[in-house]
């Protein structure tokens, strides 16, 4: 498959890692956005820790690397590509979140039935 | 014309957002590329990716994807449009969108409803340039092909 034949696929990132692992924060953005740049429909759902990279005032102050571009400005691109951001309801409480604590790109809080649909239904599936 | 470090050429076409310039060609089709604006934000582009000659975009669809060291993302598309020719040499050496950015043009294309009707609404001449300068005052826009 090439660059041409890769339009309209799904293609679900389940997005685990947090804050408490930077390096992993900024990747599925980037990927994300290219994929999306190629016609694929791109979601991230965030679940586990990932669900921290929604919370007001964190991703506005994490970098994935020393003096790297916020994580905030990733996820911002990756919208404008045409990624969507959902968060895990199931998820929120165990962080002490509320859907209202969340950043203004999340499209959706669903529930893990959400998730499990997407499973079955999408093209491709990656972990970060 | 120069703003803020960024050239601007007044014979071009540029979207609302200067993130991308046309050509009109004599037999109808355009040449499409990234703006020097453009391949500054972008930064040392590391791959280009521009569909194949035959491939119809539509508006909004976007007509290459290009990598940086910091994005990675589409080059937008304002044109329903077929690919003609796709430029070869950036996929092969794209720090040329970097370097000379209104020369290393990104692709040839058809506007499936002609030129004048996809160039309408794209700003061009002095216009061009005193909107881009007042943007680029506004909002602090600068421009830099040092691609290090």
């Amino acid at each position: 498959m090439d660059f041409d034949e890769a339009e309209d696929q799904l293609v679900i990132f389940l997005m685990t890692s947090g804050p408490s692992t930077p390096q992993r924060c900024a990747t599925p953005f980037y990927l994300g956005s290219l994929l999306a740049a190629m016609d694929c429909d791109v979601k991230i759902f965030f679940t586990m820790e990932g669900v921290r990279l929604l919370q007001k005032g964190v991703p506005e102050n994490l970098t994935a690397m020393e003096g790297g571009k916020y994580i905030h400005t990733f996820m911002q691109e990756a919208k404008r590509a045409g990624v969507e951001l959902i968060g895990c309801k199931p998820a929120l409480p165990g962080y002490e979140l509320e859907p209202g604590e969340l950043i203004d790109e999340v499209d959706e809080v669903a529930n893990a039935g959400r998730l499990a649909d997407l499973i079955l239904s999408c093209d491709k599936l990656i972990t970060f | 014309m120069e703003c803020n470090g960024c050239e601007i050429r007044p014979e071009l076409y540029y979207d609302p957002d200067f993130q991308i310039w046309a050509r009109r060609e004599e037999d109808g089709n355009l040449t499409v590329g990234m703006t020097d604006y453009s391949q500054s934000i972008a930064g040392k582009i590391l791959h280009a990716r521009v569909r194949k000659p035959g491939t119809r975009r539509p508006a909004s669809k976007p007509i290459a994807t290009l990598e940086s060291g910091k994005w990675a993302g589409p080059v937008p598309n304002f044109f329903d449009c077929v690919i003609v020719e796709p430029n070869e040499e950036i996929m092969k050496d794209p720090t040329l969108l970097n370097l000379e950015p209104y020369e290393a043009y990104i692709a040839v294309v058809e506007p499936v409803n002609g030129a004048e009707s996809a160039l309408e609404g794209m700003l061009t001449g002095e216009a061009a340039g005193e909107e881009f300068c007042r943007r680029a005052k506004e909002e602090g826009w600068e421009c830099d092909r040092d691609i290090r």
